[in-house]
């Protein structure tokens, strides 16, 4: 008697080799890879040939004609009119980030550990996840209008607010005090993308095999020692993810401080992409400066996540092993 | 038989095919781009009409995140003869210099207008619509939006004792006087009433005072009296002489509706969709006053102020390029877009009683005036067409660049608000503004 495995075995039977199935998988990832093409890969390189022109305006746009790296210039010579903006933004931006992502890889951390502690048993998790989530899905214009009105002046409900409980004798303008623009738009930040981190820490506590926990349990550890010594080494790679992704949006920070603040007051909310923005869609459209910048962002991101990689890359080769076994 | 009937019915046919060929003669296609609706309307109601012979195509795209601009400035980049593009444009006032200042808009003279055409037409809509290069007339508007000064006549009489418009605008003569008022305001009510909402209403008229725009012969031109302006906001601020609202924010829209705000510097369009729908007791559905209910319809009076103004207005401008293309039937027809909507006063008469807009033309505007003007209960009953007319000729549309939107903005973010609030003294917010305009604008000579 045949075995069924033998019979169905793939390639044993002549003439069932001839069939590629192959060939279906390039169908499927062909729409990625045309849409990559068209709407990624092409501006990439249009931007990086863009930013060696004299492309200033629309009319230049198309005929422009290449003339090395003297947009650069602009950005590293103390002299020239973009020079103290752009890294005014650019420190900015760093600064904005810092204070919002720290903040919420410690939180999203602490929630997603009592979130999958097998001993708390808390009560309507899957409510409390989505509450927390909920911010992310709300889209920034709404939550640039809504915290605008909320901090305005002089009439508005923070400063009612804090007028009534006392804390405030006469209305305060939140936009005109650069501490408080920039912490707004820090927790504005912070709060929208905490329950995002949240949740991918979640997925990555998940896949960590339970036997460890359940060895932990034998061995009588408590919960602190279960959170340092198992599950935070074995997270380190989503740990990196969440680093990496967020560094590279929060550089590319743009949406809240331009429906907040429009950089005010005096440039000190203004970020990098704003001004990128700035340089290549209002005044006299300076294409060439834009794209300039955006090269030098582009390749201060590319260092810095392989800096990221580097500095988190595992060094005990017992939690390497490990982790490839986990997989 | 059969044939013959096959025959006949085939004629038949042949025969109606071509009587209807003949029927119709081939329209004229004229694109035509927009950024409202607006005009969309008027071309069905008003235009269609009376030129059958031309088919409009209209395309709108919306001007929120400048993307009309975009679109324009690409399809000039990159296919201005094209289909798509289009054959006459409208323009609005915040980047009507831009393309009027560019080879894009062709001047009317190519199309065979004359000076004179225009001489019935409001000098400041003109003056904004003409090259500032070399002096020829690019674009054309329907519409005047000449700004005007509204104050509320129960707290005038109240506080400063005045009864009538006239004895107002003594008040409110030239700046100076309208800071005395301020502060004589503010004793009277205790610093209950402010004269005016926030800085920008006042930076929107002021502008007017200047000699000339922001950039002259390529180069950034701060006019001696923006300083002037300067002092009068840094003491408005000091000495607590309006609201602290910013234009558009809550406390703006409350002073319209409750005794804290004595005047509002708003143009023709700014009285019907800002100042009345905010008075608190408008009704909407009767255009008319809610009884009973709190807010200061009726309550409001309108004066010249203390400078002639203009804020907003649409033009209408023809794509050089595809013009140049054009043979004179098409000519013609571009022509007769642009003198129908923006010269031909049976129109602009006809529209300006439908709609209640205030249009460019004096001989119109006159001809309303002398019927009986509009009586306007919002205004206690003063004509708003009459005090918009004198308003009108006064204001200096000279004074336009195409940087305006985007240099307004930084006058306002580097010098005013931090100048006035005490953060920045007056040496690093000039030099901090110039240096912006520098970063802004790779095309404009900073000194």
């Amino acid at each position: 008697m045949d075995k069924p495995a033998a019979r169905f075995a793939p390639g044993r039977r002549k003439g069932l080799s001839k069939v590629n199935y192959n060939r279906y998988g390039y169908y499927f990832v062909a729409p990625f890879i045309i849409v990559f093409l068209v709407f990624q890969l092409y501006p990439i390189i249009f931007t990086f040939r863009t930013s060696v022109s004299d492309a200033i305006g629309w009319n230049k746009i198309n005929d422009s004609m290449v003339i090395g790296f003297e947009n650069f210039k602009m950005y590293f010579d103390p002299g020239s009119p973009l020079f103290y903006d752009f890294w005014n933004s650019f420190g900015n931006t760093l600064l904005i980030w810092i204070a919002n992502f720290v903040p919420q890889i410690l939180m999203a951390l602490v929630l997603a550990s009592w979130f999958t502690d097998t001993r708390m048993r808390l009560k309507f998790r899957g409510g409390f996840k989505m509450l927390i989530f909920m911010p992310n899905i709300i889209t920034a214009a709404t939550i640039g209008v809504l915290f605008y009105s909320i901090f305005n002046y002089p009439i508005a409900p923070a400063n009612s607010f804090l007028q009534q409980v006392g804390i405030l004798h006469a209305p305060f303008e939140f936009f005109r005090s650069t501490t408080a623009s920039r912490s707004i738009i820090s927790f504005v930040q912070w709060w929208m993308w905490y329950g995002n981190t949240m949740i991918i820490m979640i997925a990555g506590i998940m896949g960590i095999s339970p036997e460890l926990y359940e060895a932990g349990l034998v061995d009588g550890c408590s919960s602190r020692q279960t959170f340092y010594r198992i599950t935070l080494p074995l997270i380190k790679p989503i740990l990196l993810f969440n680093l990496v992704t967020s560094m590279i949006g929060g550089l590319q920070m743009f949406d809240i401080p331009h429906l907040l603040t429009e950089g005010n007051p005096n440039k000190t909310t203004n970020t990098i992409a704003r001004f990128i923005y700035q340089q290549a869609f209002t005044g006299s459209r300076n294409f060439n400066y834009a794209s300039a910048a955006s090269v030098i962002l582009f390749i201060f991101i590319v260092m810095a996540s392989l800096m990221l990689f580097w500095v988190m890359r595992e060094r005990d080769p017992a939690v390497r092993d490990l982790r490839r076994a986990g997989k | 038989m059969r044939k013959l009937a096959a025959l006949i019915l085939a004629l038949a046919l042949m025969l109606s095919a071509a009587s209807l060929a003949v029927a119709e003669t081939p329209k004229t296609k004229l694109v035509v781009w927009s950024f409202t609706d607006e005009l969309r309307g008027m071309i069905e109601e008003y235009y269609v009409p009376a030129h059958p012979e031309v088919e409009v195509v209209y395309t709108l795209y919306p001007t929120d995140g400048s993307e009309y601009r975009n679109k324009l400035d690409t399809v000039i980049a990159t296919d201005p003869t094209g289909d798509e593009a289009p054959d006459i444009f409208a323009l609005e006032a915040a980047f009507v210099k831009y393309y009027v200042n560019s080879d894009t808009t062709a001047p009317l003279s190519d199309l065979g207008f004359v000076d004179e055409d225009f001489a019935n037409s409001i000098p400041a809509m003109v003056q904004i619509g003409t090259d500032s290069r070399n002096g020829q007339q690019k674009a054309s508007a329907w519409q005047s939006t000449p700004g005007a000064m509204f104050y509320r006549a129960s707290l005038a009489e109240e506080y400063l004792g005045v009864t009538s418009p006239e004895e107002f605008q003594e008040k409110v003569a030239d700046w100076d006087t309208f800071m005395e008022t301020a502060e004589e305001l503010n004793e009277a009510s205790e610093g209950k009433v402010k004269m005016f909402n926030s800085i920008g209403d006042i930076w929107n008229a002021y502008q007017y005072n200047r000699e000339a725009g922001w950039v002259v012969d390529g180069k950034l031109n701060i006019d001696p009296v923006l300083y002037d302006y300067l002092d009068l906001t840094r003491q408005a601020e000091e000495d607590g002489l309006y609201n602290l609202g910013t234009a558009w924010n809550e406390t703006w829209f409350l002073g319209m509706k409750s005794d804290t705000t004595m005047t509002y510097l708003l143009p023709t369009w700014g009285l019907h969709y800002v100042l009345k729908p905010n008075s608190g007791n408008y009704d909407a559905e009767t255009d008319g006053m809610v009884e009973g209910a709190e807010g200061t319809y009726g309550d409001w009076r309108m004066v010249d102020g203390p400078v002639g103004y203009s804020w907003g207005g649409t033009w209408l401008g023809a794509n050089a390029y595809k013009l140049a293309e054009a043979d004179d039937a098409k000519k013609a027809v571009v022509k007769e877009f642009i003198r129908f909507f923006t010269l031909d006063e049976d129109f602009l008469y006809t529209y300006a009683k439908d709609s209640g807009d205030f249009v460019s033309n004096n001989n119109v505007v006159n001809r309303i005036i002398a019927e009986g003007g509009t009586p306007n209960p919002f205004l206690g009953g003063q004509d708003h067409y009459a005090a918009f007319a004198t308003a009108a000729n006064l204001a200096d549309g000279t004074i336009m660049t195409e940087y305006d939107d985007a240099i307004n903005t930084l006058w306002s973010d580097n010098v005013t608000t931090p100048y006035i609030k005490g953060e920045k003294d007056l040496d690093t917010a000039i030099a901090d503004f110039k240096a912006a305009v520098a970063a802004a604008f790779a095309n404009i000579v900073v000194e």
